[in-house]
């Protein structure tokens, strides 16, 4: 149990290893010889060969282990090393028994009445086992009294206790070890299935919806979609420790457009500021800045830097598209360079559109913003 | 003479797109998908650009750069990623690349980009120059040497102006100044950025995992 020692002396020797476990708890009764035996085995251990099926042994081999062991005890007796053949036989009896009745490979009565699959111990084992059990409690009972003081008894048992212990400790410490392993096995079971469902519902979903499109601008922006938010996803970036932040806000907002306007929208971000109501129109104000330039400017892409230091945010979206003349614009456009900037300005910043014919156009709005 | 480029990729679809794009105008001298062959073949072929995949077994792109640096000090390289992890980018050019551009990159802008290796200049992509900005923003500690801990206010506007995606012409122009003094600054940002000891940039970069 502790060493596996029984476990490998059995093996050896081709007897069960309860069996060999109650002989050590007998002999520990005699000054604790069990004990130091069981350490000098331990000891003495080298490499046990695993998963080797031991011999079961004959009936006849059997007999004879036993006899020899009687007789070791015997000569125990007679050499003096013996504290009483009460406590001997009493702690004996309920070892041997014990294991008569329980054994690693079947579970024993117990285990058999729950699991009807677990193979039966033979009728004989049973009769010796209880036997032997009610033998050992008999001669315990007709020691107690004058004889024997109470620490003695005491002694015995607490001794039977250990018997029993080491008897059925196998077959618990088992059951453990298979209920944590089952477990283990069940966790990543789950966790595979999980990476499964996410990895079908969007990287699998998107191969196919690449393979169903022919047109590259529109592959290329799912190819990006899915490219960020399996990076997402990947890292654990986005949705836990940053979606109050501005630029997590502004890298949602240029991933949406991109995907609604078919331009890819490259973010480069410094530094970083809270989400918050005095941020807000300038994240509005960006995502417009973008549709605008993604809708008009007819460049293949569209770049948005957002910087923030301690007292300033700074956001510009920048494209290389057509630009137009500030003073000859469309009214419809006007009205939304006006939208841009003006919700910026009713909150306080400042808003900028540069733009030339042929040059693209830049926005640049800037909120000055409080420390701490 | 045209010049002389060797590609180091795991991912073999890409290494052939790749190879493709570019054999117009460089000779592909050879490829490799794995670090140790990366490193025997770099040796003895000797190529003036090697592109590099920041991200592979065995020690990724940094293995490479640090693998033939004592035996080829003239190669030059430049790392290619679809990570975009700062840890990595840092590391990449602290290594010795010179410079660093997404796998997203336009062909032709990855044309221009080896053009430009070769010729002795830094590439820096607007998310670079974004990680650059960041790593070297803040209040400066004392340290033994300042000027490499920190950037100029020009050198700033001219990362500020590729993280807005204009490329080096257009920042010459917004800024008045000739494409060859732009190019000097950024040179100059990727000698701070290979040299800087400023503490910072490694606990700023391994913070930082992903943009």
């Amino acid at each position: 149990m502790v060493a596996g020692v029984a476990g490998g002396f059995a093996d050896t020797l081709g007897v069960s290893d309860t069996f060999v476990r109650a002989a050590f708890v007998t002999l520990t009764m005699v000054w604790g010889l069990g004990v130091l035996v069981y350490l000098g085995m331990w000891l003495m251990q080298l490499d046990r060969v695993e998963d080797t099926e031991p011999d079961r042994v004959s009936a006849h081999q059997a007999l004879g282990l036993g006899l020899a062991f009687a007789g070791l005890m015997l000569l125990l007796g007679v050499v003096g090393w013996w504290p009483s053949n009460a406590l001997v036989i009493t702690v004996g009896a309920l070892a041997f028994g014990t294991a008569a009745l329980t054994d690693r490979n079947m579970p024993g009565p117990l285990g058999a009445l729950i699991d009807p699959t677990v193979e039966r111990p033979g009728r004989l084992r049973i009769v010796v086992g209880v036997g032997l059990l009610i033998g050992g409690l008999t001669v315990f009972s007709a020691n107690v009294g004058p004889i024997y003081e109470i620490g003695a008894v005491l002694l015995a048992v607490s001794l039977t206790g250990i018997g029993i212990l080491v008897a059925f400790g196998p077959w618990v410490t088992r059951l453990a070890r298979d209920l944590g392993t089952e477990r283990r096995e069940r966790i990543r079971q789950e966790e595979r299935a999980e990476m499964a469902a996410h990895l079908h519902d969007s990287v699998l979903q998107t191969l196919a919806l690449i393979q169903r499109s022919d047109d590259p601008a529109r592959m290329s922006i799912l190819a990006r979609h899915q490219e960020s938010e399996l990076r997402d996803w990947l890292y654990g970036n986005a949705p836990l420790d940053g979606s109050d932040l501005l630029s997590t806000a502004l890298r949602d907002s240029a991933r949406r457009i991109e995907a609604d306007h078919q331009v890819p929208i490259d973010v480069v971000v410094v530094g970083d500021h809270p989400m918050n109501e005095t941020t807000r129109p300038l994240l509005g104000a960006a995502s417009e800045a973008m549709v605008n330039a993604a809708k008009h400017s007819g460049a293949d892409r569209v770049s948005l830097y957002f910087e923030a230091d301690d007292d300033e945010l700074v956001v510009y979206v920048t494209d290389q598209g057509k630009g137009f003349e500030i003073g000859e614009v469309a009214d419809d456009r006007r009205g939304i360079a006006q939208s841009i900037t003006g919700r910026v300005e009713r909150a306080g910043g400042e808003a900028a559109i540069e733009s030339e014919p042929g040059e693209g156009t830049e926005v640049v709005l800037r909120m000055r913003v409080s420390t701490g | 003479m045209s010049v002389k480029v060797y590609l180091v990729d795991d991912h073999r679809l890409f290494l052939a797109g790749v190879k493709a794009e570019l054999s117009e105008e460089f000779t592909i001298v050879g490829s490799a998908n794995d670090v140790d062959t990366a490193i025997e073949e770099i040796r003895g072929l000797d190529p003036d650009v090697v592109l590099i995949d920041v991200h592979m077994p065995d020690g990724g792109g940094v293995a490479v750069v640090e693998g033939v640096a004592d035996t080829n000090p003239d190669v030059k390289f430049l790392a290619l990623s679809v990570s975009d992890q700062a840890e990595d980018v840092i590391a990449m050019i602290r290594g010795g690349a010179r410079g660093y551009v997404t796998k997203t990159i336009e062909p032709s802008d990855l044309s221009d980009a080896v053009r430009r290796i070769n010729a002795g200049d830094a590439v820096f992509s607007p998310r670079l120059a974004g990680f650059v900005l960041d790593a070297f923003a803040g209040a400066m500690p004392s340290d033994d040497d300042p000027e490499l801990d920190q950037l100029t206010s020009r050198e700033k506007d001219v990362l500020r102006l590729i993280a807005r995606g204009f490329a080096y012409k257009q920042v010459a122009r917004k800024l008045n100044i000739s494409i060859k003094t732009v190019e000097t600054h950024v040179s100059s940002v990727l000698r701070k950025l290979q040299l800087s000891n400023r503490h910072e940039l490694a606990r700023w970069a391994s913070k930082r995992r992903i943009v």
